[in-house]
């Protein structure tokens, strides 16, 4: 299980599609055990979906995935445990609207990996004081500010103990002063040796953070590379164009 | 007879109606919210003909007068050798047709919980049934409230079938017809039922109301 040489996210030749619609066109891509890596490119590029199908939230028509070189499970009970290890944080939050912040935290350890419950208040607490957002435990998330929220979510992510955290775009809903706050969370958990897997638009975060910045356009990875050449000398075309249509705006 | 006279004379066997009409609507709201619930977990389960035979049930219950299914339960369940007592058969009546509204309610109530709760329900490993007892029944049911609580006064009126069957105690509609073929009770002895129909009615009103601002989900 814990064998370092054994990729902890394993995409194989993914392939999918929307309809006719080709959204995900021979992606190959490996996340190693305390690697972050981000993906980078054009609004419907398939990033999000590729994000998705590392959890069969969305299933692939071709290839394979595997976690810790084990193929995800068809639906199933199986297929639930393997969820329950990878943490994944959405660009719109979704905390749980009946339930205070602690609780959103404490569910899942207590109805899926029946911990008990004493622990698992106790673990809440910690994440929680450790993303900083402990002072509003009883609140319920629409009394948060959206940073707030997106902080309870990776903490609620993390009461699973997961191997490997996905993020999708989280702070794209954000307002600007607000994105900071969730970029410094994320930056630490990176720094404590979470594998990730990022979606994002911030730049200056993934040049700092990254370990390896992948390049996708129209369904393809066009580019992998260290962050210091993806961003001072990017080998692909498409890459350079991307780049400098975000320094014009 | 004036209203005073009624009550006079009546006043104990109207308490009476008034237990009983009670009793019958707790028991069918009861009956109605259990299987409402179990019917609309089969409408949003993961197999196909289950979800179909759901939403038939509804259909079907949904659309059946109270009398007609009355009469079909009294008087055709002994050719299947099947004598329920007067009071099953109401109960039958009175629990299956609101069961139908209890899940259009709770499905209505289901449509506010965002999809991407769900998701992230799926992301953290819930499985079907969890996801359904932690994250959608909970805020359907809180969701719906108010619908849930026009449905038990709708549920009480549905009890007034009781009336067409010979069951003692009688109901509140039922005391009314026995009143005026014994005396001359006339509005009189409908007025009285309906007060306290009107009144059950409108109490079980304010604790929806007031149950609905408790639990009701910011969003
Ligand atoms: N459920 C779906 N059904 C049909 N098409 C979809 C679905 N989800 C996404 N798509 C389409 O697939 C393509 C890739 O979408 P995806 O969300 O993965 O892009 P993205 O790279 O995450 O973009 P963004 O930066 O805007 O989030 C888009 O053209 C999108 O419209
Ligand atoms: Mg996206």
């Amino acid at each position: 299980m814990t064998d370092n040489n054994v990729p902890v996210i394993d995409v194989r030749h993914a392939d999918k599609h929307f309809g006719k619609l080709h959204v995900l066109r021979d992606i190959s891509l490996s996340v190693n055990r305390g690697e972050v890596v981000v993906i980078i490119g054009p609004s419907g590029s398939g990033k999000s979906t590729l994000c998705r199908t590392i959890n069969r939230l969305e299933t692939i028509d071709s290839g394979e995935i595997l976690i810790e070189g084990v193929p995800i499970p068809p639906e199933g009970k199986k297929l639930a445990a393997m969820r329950s290890r990878i943490g994944m944080v959405f660009q719109s939050f979704n905390l749980f609207a009946h339930m205070t912040i602690l609780e959103n935290v404490v569910a899942a350890p207590r109805s899926v990996l029946r911990r008990n419950k004493k622990e698992a208040r106790e673990e809440a607490l910690r994440l929680l004081e450790r993303v900083g957002v402990a002072d509003q435990k009883d609140k319920v998330p629409a009394q948060l500010s959206g940073g707030q929220q997106q902080r309870a979510a990776i903490a609620r992510a993390l009461a699973m103990r997961p191997k490997a955290m996905l993020f999708d775009e989280p702070t794209s809903a954000l307002d600007p002063e607000m994105i900071g706050e969730v970029l410094t969370v994320m930056t630490e958990l990176a720094a404590d040796g979470m594998t990730m897997l990022i979606v994002t638009h911030e730049m200056n975060f993934a040049r700092r953070v990254a370990d390896r910045i992948v390049f996708m356009d129209e369904g393809a990875i066009v580019e992998e590379n260290t962050p210091k050449e993806f961003f001072e000398c990017p080998r692909s075309r498409r890459a350079r164009d991307f780049l400098s249509s975000l320094r014009d705006r | 007879m004036s209203i005073s006279a009624l009550l006079d004379k009546y006043g104990s066997l109207y308490l009476q109606a008034m237990l009983t009409t009670w009793r019958l609507t707790v028991i069918s709201f009861a009956g109605a919210m259990l299987i409402g619930l179990i019917v609309t977990v089969i409408r949003v389960c993961p197999i196909r003909p289950l979800r179909h035979l759901g939403d038939f049930y509804v259909q079907i219950f949904r659309n059946i007068p109270g009398a007609a299914m009355l009469i079909l339960l009294v008087y055709a369940l002994p050719y299947l050798k099947l004598n329920f007592p007067y009071e099953t058969c109401v109960l039958i009546a009175t629990v299956m047709i609101p069961s139908a509204f209890c899940s259009e309610h709770l499905m209505s109530g289901m449509n506010t919980i965002s999809p991407g709760q769900i998701e992230a329900a799926r992301a953290l490993g819930f499985t079907f049934f969890q996801m359904i007892l932690r994250i959608v029944i909970p805020q359907a049911l809180r969701s719906a409230v108010l619908p849930l609580t026009n449905l038990l006064v709708a549920t009480m009126l549905t009890t007034s079938l009781a009336s067409q069957v010979p069951l003692r105690p009688r109901d509140l509609t039922g005391i009314v017809s026995y009143i005026n073929t014994r005396d001359v009770g006339g509005v009189a002895a409908f007025a009285i039922s309906a007060a306290l129909y009107c009144f059950t009615g409108l109490a079980l009103g304010r604790l929806g109301g007031w149950i609905d601002r408790k639990v009701r989900i910011l969003r």
